[in-house]
């Protein structure tokens, strides 16, 4: 179910931190899906982000796409979520710490936490490299 | 609307109508759920389902109406057959286990209503009609592309999850255990000189970690791995780095290998013990199911093999 990856540079992003469960905020009224991998946290957040550059988003579905041992050439976009690729919590945590190496930065539980889209993951990247 | 349905679902291929067709004409109505008894307080039952041996296209179809809109519509955003097939699975079984339970006349699976609670964890949303009294009913799923499982209590929290036994990580063992583990955990998995056999404890660790967490039911960033050690020298029991002298009682694992293949961890809130602090083993009563067709009493034979914990299976 590959969906466009339509990114501006630059956006200002109010959306629920969804983690590895594919789940819209319970405030927000809108249907529950139930992969409990991990659990919500039940309030919304504010992200206010630059979305993260194209290569960043590229080099985050190669490394999915090797974790979960996909073709090469599976559409992976920005929108793709982990879990409706395949990732169990296992594979997240192998995904994570792949970032890890390959960015070098270190990422904490609670941030990991809140990954689900490949763009989530590129995003958080970015924050954590521009930090250092 | 249901023919459109059914049309709609059998273009899915994940329900491809070449699979082989079981006699039986699904077209009509679902046969009844076998019934089951509450589990005691002392029992956990246990359900699993094996998707490679569901291949009817009509019943497939069939668990899809069980489903809400919104059910239906993740179960399809997952991408591929075995992926949605599972995810499918999975809720079709947590609907039907729960659905056995009715104590006075049939409870329509797919009258069931969900909620997820205050961290995040789903549980029951029973409807509250007058001189209703909702079972205290727990539940947990796990699922892999090859198993499906569900445990169910009453009254004690759990937490499962199951892995394919071969499972191999993509990282280097040790690495991930001192990335995500606790010290005394690196330490057990570094002392085991066989490859394979680092492989499996890894797994079984990482099964035991997983059901704990979910049994707390307080999210993942609540209980971070790296924040309690599970011991499982005799017997398995959680320590907490905060409080290290004092392994945390309230928590009672078992380890089980089904039909050779998997690994089932299940954490369970400690209910009673026997006096002077002494623990019950866990009674457990397993049952491999393919909901509306068969139900087969699978504990006590070689199907299920306890592997760790205290448990005996009824």
């Amino acid at each position: 179910m590959a969906a466009a990856s339509a990114s501006s540079f630059t956006s200002l992003k109010s959306r629920p931190a969804p983690g590895l469960a594919t789940i819209a905020a319970v405030k927000s009224g809108a249907p529950l899906s139930f992969s409990f991998r991990r659990p919500v946290p039940a309030v919304s957040r504010l992200r206010i982000s630059c979305a993260a550059k194209p290569e960043t988003v590229e080099k985050v579905a190669k490394i999915v796409k090797k974790q979960l041992a996909l073709p090469a050439e599976t559409p992976v976009t920005g929108d793709s979520k982990f879990a409706a690729l395949g990732a169990d919590s296992l594979d997240t945590v192998e995904i994570v710490m792949g970032l890890e190496e390959e960015f070098h930065i270190s990422v904490e539980e609670d941030s990991a936490q809140s990954i689900a889209t490949v763009q989530d993951a590129a995003d958080l990247i970015e924050e954590l490299v521009q930090k250092k | 609307m249901l023919s459109f349905l059914r049309r709609s679902y059998l273009n899915f291929s994940f329900m491809n109508p070449q699979y082989c067709c079981l006699s039986r004409n699904f077209s009509a109505a679902l046969p009844p759920l076998l019934p089951v008894q509450l589990p005691s307080r002392m029992e956990t039952h246990l359900w699993y389902v094996v998707p490679d041996e569901v291949k009817s296209a009509p019943l497939l179809s069939k668990y899809m109406e069980l489903l809400p809109q919104s059910e239906r519509d993740h179960v399809l955003g997952f991408r591929g057959d075995q992926l949605q097939k599972s995810a499918l699975l999975a809720r079709t079984l947590v609907r039907t286990t729960i659905a056995r339970y009715q104590v006075d006349g049939h409870l329509d699976p797919r009258s069931l209503r969900f909620k997820r609670n205050i961290h995040g964890k789903p549980e029951v949303e029973w409807e509250t009609k007058d001189g209703f009294c909702p079972p205290p009913l727990q539940f947990n799923i796990s699922h892999t592309s090859s198993l499906v499982a569900c445990g169910v209590t009453i009254n004690s929290l759990i937490g499962i999850d199951v892995e394919e036994k071969r499972r191999r990580t993509k990282n280097n063992i040790l690495a991930f255990a001192k990335r995500y583990f606790t010290a005394h955990e690196v330490e057990h998995l570094n002392a085991i000189p066989d490859s394979e056999l680092q492989q499996q404890e890894f797994i079984k660790l990482w099964t035991l970690k997983e059901a704990y967490v979910k049994a707390l039911g307080k999210g993942f960033s609540s209980s971070p791995f790296n924040t309690f050690t599970i011991r499982a020298s005799s017997g398995i029991a959680v320590e907490t780095l905060d409080s290290p002298q004092n392994l945390t009682n309230n928590w009672q694992f078992a380890l089980l290998e089904l039909m050779g293949s998997h690994y089932v961890a299940i954490c369970l809130e400690r209910q009673e013990t026997g006096g002077a602090g002494k623990t019950l083993p866990i009674k457990l009563t397993a049952r491999k199911t393919i909901p509306f067709v068969e139900d087969e009493l699978v504990s006590g034979t070689n199907a299920v093999v306890t592997i760790g914990g205290s448990v005996t299976q009824f």
